[in-house]
Formats: C-alpha cells, structure tokens, sequence
C-alpha cells in the first residue's frame, strides 16, 4: 500500500479546517450564497474557539479590510476562501484581528485571524464559517474530507488535482 | 474591445455575494473579459471569483470592464445591465 499511496498521494490536495469546531455540509449554511454554492463548492465549520490558522500552505492573495474573510492561493493553484461569519462584513473590522497581510506566505497552521465569537454572536451574526474553493472549477473534485467534531488543521476537504 | 464603467453603489462593494454573482454572469461570455479597480488600478480576469474580491472594490469606486471577442457587443449590453441592478 506504501507504494500506492506515494503514487496517489500528488493527485490530491487535503485542506484543513482552519478553527476547532463542527464541520457541516455548506448547504446547511443560512445564507444561499454559501449554499448554493455561488463562490465554490466547500464545508462549513461552527467554531468553537475564535483563532482561524492558514487550512494549507499558500500566499494569502485577499484579506479584506473588514479582516472578516481571507483568501489563500495554494502552490497548486486552488484559490481557499474562508469567511468568518455570515453578513459580518457589516461589522467594518470590530471584533475581528488579523494577523497577515496580503502578500504573505503562509505555512499550515500559521494563525491568519482571531475573532471575539462571543461579541459576534451577541451583535447579532452567525458565527458560522464556510470554507471554499472559489475555482472549484478548476479541479476535477472537491470533496468534503469530513463531518462532525473537527480539530484545527485535520482534513475537512479533498481536492482531486 | 469594449468598455463598460461604472461606479459601486452597493455598501458592502463587491464582496461576497454580488463578486459570486457577477463573475458567474461574466463567465456566460465567450470574451475575455478584466475588471479594473480603477482606485487602485488592480486589474483582474472577471471571471475569478478570488481575483475579483482582491480588488477591493468598495462602495464609491469606480470599476472599468474591457470586453473582447466574439460576443462583446452582448457581453457590453447585459453586463452594464448587469451592474446596474445589483451593484
């Protein structure tokens, strides 16, 4: 099998979830632009700790100014988009730190944000985060890696190169 | 080639959902199509989601498409539609 794996192992790209908390299906993310998969296929995570770290290694090609939502760019080209929250773009930056700028390189696991979900929740926004492929077109598949209790970094989507 | 301007009045600017919406409308086109920051003057492939939202174009800003190819005259008509009604 060792042989198999090293021949397999190229073709595909795992990403890991960025935060400790619950992965579920991103149709089950209230708002359609997630769910309809407007932006890319993905996951969702409900945090359980307000630190979101870099899901794989890659230069981090957007950050917004609200720092709600980060965007990383993998060596092999798939384009990972994770937004904090629903609508929090509203929130213009409260509540939210960021830890990289855009043009940074990142190793996975590197800390990208910190959020205060507590604050977040108590001004009135879902907590809940998807993670995308934004060229999801670009890749033969892209596939949930999991469902459940997820820690930081263990694979919540498989990328088929 | 043909140009489109036009100036954001969506508060959020293109983020999230209206960046999905308007790359998925620009990928119906055969042309090639870039998007301008015209802030910044950050240029990208309309139709990459990523690309779109790293222009950082906020409400106020001015954007500037240039359309070129076999269907650029629809392209030119519907897009300008396009960002009229939902940005």
């Amino acid at each position: 099998m060792g042989f198999l794996n090293g021949v397999f192992k190229k073709k595909e790209l795992e990403i890991g979830s960025p935060a400790a908390g619950t992965c579920v299906s991103i149709k089950e993310v209230p708002d359609p632009t997630f769910s309809e998969e407007i932006l890319g296929k993905g996951v969702a995570i409900k945090p359980s700790e307000g630190k979101f770290f870099a899901p794989a290694g890659g230069t981090v090609n957007t950050l917004f100014p609200t720092k709600h939502a980060v965007g990383i760019t993998t060596q092999e080209g798939a384009e990972i988009l994770i937004h904090v929250g629903l609508d929090t773009v509203n929130l213009k930056g409260e509540h939210f730190t960021a830890h990289v700028k855009e043009g940074d390189t990142v190793a996975k696991g590197d800390l990208l944000l910190e959020a205060d979900l507590a604050a977040i929740a108590q001004a009135g926004y879902d907590t809940i985060t998807p993670v995308l492929i934004c060229n999801t077109g670009d890749f033969s598949d892209v596939a949930a890696g999991a469902a459940g209790e997820v820690s930081t970094g263990a694979c919540i989507l498989r990328i088929k190169l | 080639m043909k140009t489109v301007k036009y100036v954001i009045t969506d508060p959020i600017g293109l983020h999230a959902r209206p960046a999905g919406l308007f790359v998925k409308k620009a990928a119906e086109y055969q042309s090639n199509i870039s998007v301008k920051n015209m802030e910044n003057g950050k240029s990208v492939d309309a139709k990459r989601i990523m690309a779109v939202m790293s222009l950082g174009v906020k409400q106020g800003n001015k954007i500037e498409l240039s359309i070129e190819g076999a269907d650029e005259d629809t392209a030119e008509k519907e897009l300008a539609a396009f960002l009229k009604e939902n940005l």
